[in-house]
């Protein structure tokens, strides 16, 4: 019965491959705002939408959950065979550009209090908060707690999200900084290379857009882009398990017994 | 009841099947979709398997090191992502690996995206029974994600603002 099980789940799995790669790449555009869906989503609404018609029982679940650990290291061997090429560029790049790295990890203050306090969001608030949840993310987590955990569903919340709106987001927000004049371009342009390669393009759009009839000023911007864009693709990973899990579970562990404190007296009081 | 590395070892061979079929088709897709099909390269799924062997190979060898340090060090919660990127980085470092050429070629035939799909297969398949506390908390995962990207976007502006303007650049 178990094996029966087993190849249950693997032909489910390779059934929703062929039919998710079949769909392939979608590309939509509604005037400004434009978004691509990608084959791993369709697998994900696949699976919800065939456990809704009851075509996958809980045992199927069960035996599935545990190889999603086992595959993910396929990702982390993809995302950590990238790095090594790219070292050189890290021993290139200036003081500006390294130590905007540390930035990635300001976020962690920013959205997990709102995440905890506002939301009152469990464990899936470390999953959503740590990084900007893309691919590499989605191996770190996977491996740690589980793609299955609150971490997981974190993660994957957040993956989707920016998959959908990351980029119509990202251009936005850049086209609102530009008019604000906060930030030199440069520091924009540095700060654009935050891991995915389209949400990239899509915050460097409005600078490359404002800056393109001085061409002296857009080939720093875009080389300044691209340079931060490959040092985050090469301690990204290394970031977030090192520093970004880290912190992010230690702020989590304060944001709650913070919140608990005053809870707690009150029933002592009485 | 399987033993651990039988059932890891199934699973990655498995998997790596599944993403070489995915592969092929992503591939086919995109090329009768594309407005330049002659520049897109289709890879029959043996094509791409000296690739996910060594990434198989380096898997195990990473998963073996990560078994061995936590029986040494049970305490010190050491995840498996640790040692195999760490393998990944060593084999991918031009003048150092003499594997580094080859893992570039042949690592570039197989898609991150392809890859990602019979893992999220896997994770669609167990969905359903974490479905019910995924609707509840849609609205504030949406939220706090958007509010991540702008975070790490202004972090980063931050510190290169400063940065540049403690060295003169701007």
């Amino acid at each position: 019965m178990k094996y029966l099980k087993d190849w249950k789940v693997q032909i489910l799995c390779l059934l929703m491959v062929i039919a998710a790669e079949l769909i392939g790449n979608q590309k939509f555009a509604f005037g400004l705002v434009s978004f691509t869906l990608f084959p791993m989503l369709y697998a994900l609404v696949i699976g919800a939408v065939l456990y809704g018609l009851k075509v996958i029982d809980m045992d199927m679940m069960k035996t599935a959950s545990p190889y999603i650990g086992i595959s993910v290291t396929f990702l982390t061997v993809k995302v950590g065979a990238s790095i090594g090429p790219n070292l050189p560029a890290i021993m290139n790049a200036g003081p500006a550009l390294l130590l905007q790295e540390l930035g990635n990890l300001g976020t962690i203050f920013f959205s997990l209090p709102v995440a905890v306090l506002v939301f009152k969001m469990g464990r899936a608030a470390v999953g959503a908060c740590f990084s900007i949840s893309r691919e590499g993310s989605l191996a770190i987590v996977g491996d740690m707690y589980g793609l299955d955990s609150d971490e997981g569903q974190g993660v994957m919340g957040a993956y989707i999200t920016g998959t959908l709106l990351g980029t119509v987001f990202n251009s936005l927000m850049v086209s609102s900084l530009l008019i604000t004049n906060w930030f030199h371009p440069y520091s924009l342009a540095m700060a654009a290379g935050t891991g995915s390669a389209s949400m990239m393009s899509a915050a460097l759009a409005p600078l490359v857009e404002k800056f393109a009839n001085q061409p002296e000023m857009l080939s720093k911007i875009q080389a300044y882009a691209a340079t931060s864009q490959v040092l985050t693709s090469a301690d990204g990973l290394y970031m977030s398990l090192f520093v970004g899990i880290p912190v992010t579970n230690w702020l989590y562990k304060k944001l709650k017994k913070e919140k608990a404190a005053p809870a707690q007296k009150a029933v002592a009081g009485k | 009841m399987e033993g651990k590395w039988f059932t890891r070892i199934k699973i990655l061979l498995i998997t790596a099947l599944f993403a070489s079929i995915g592969n092929l088709i992503n591939g086919l897709v995109t090329k009768s979709r594309s407005a330049t099909p002659e520049k897109v390269m289709v890879y029959m799924p043996w094509q791409i398997w000296p690739a996910l062997a060594l990434m198989i190979a380096i898997i195990i060898l990473g998963l073996i090191i990560a078994d061995f340090a936590k029986a040494k060090f049970p305490k010190a919660d050491l995840p498996n992502i640790l040692f195999i990127s760490a393998i990944a980085i060593l084999v991918g470092i031009p003048n150092l690996s003499p594997l580094a050429t080859f893992m570039k070629t042949e690592f570039a035939k197989i898609g991150l995206l392809p890859l990602c799909t019979p893992i999220l297969s896997y994770a669609g398949i167990s969905i359903g029974k974490d479905l019910p506390a995924f609707k509840k908390q849609g609205v504030a995962i949406v939220t706090v994600a958007l509010l991540t990207f702008l975070g790490t976007y202004i972090g980063s502006a931050l510190i290169a603002e400063i940065v540049l303007k403690f060295t003169g650049q701007i």
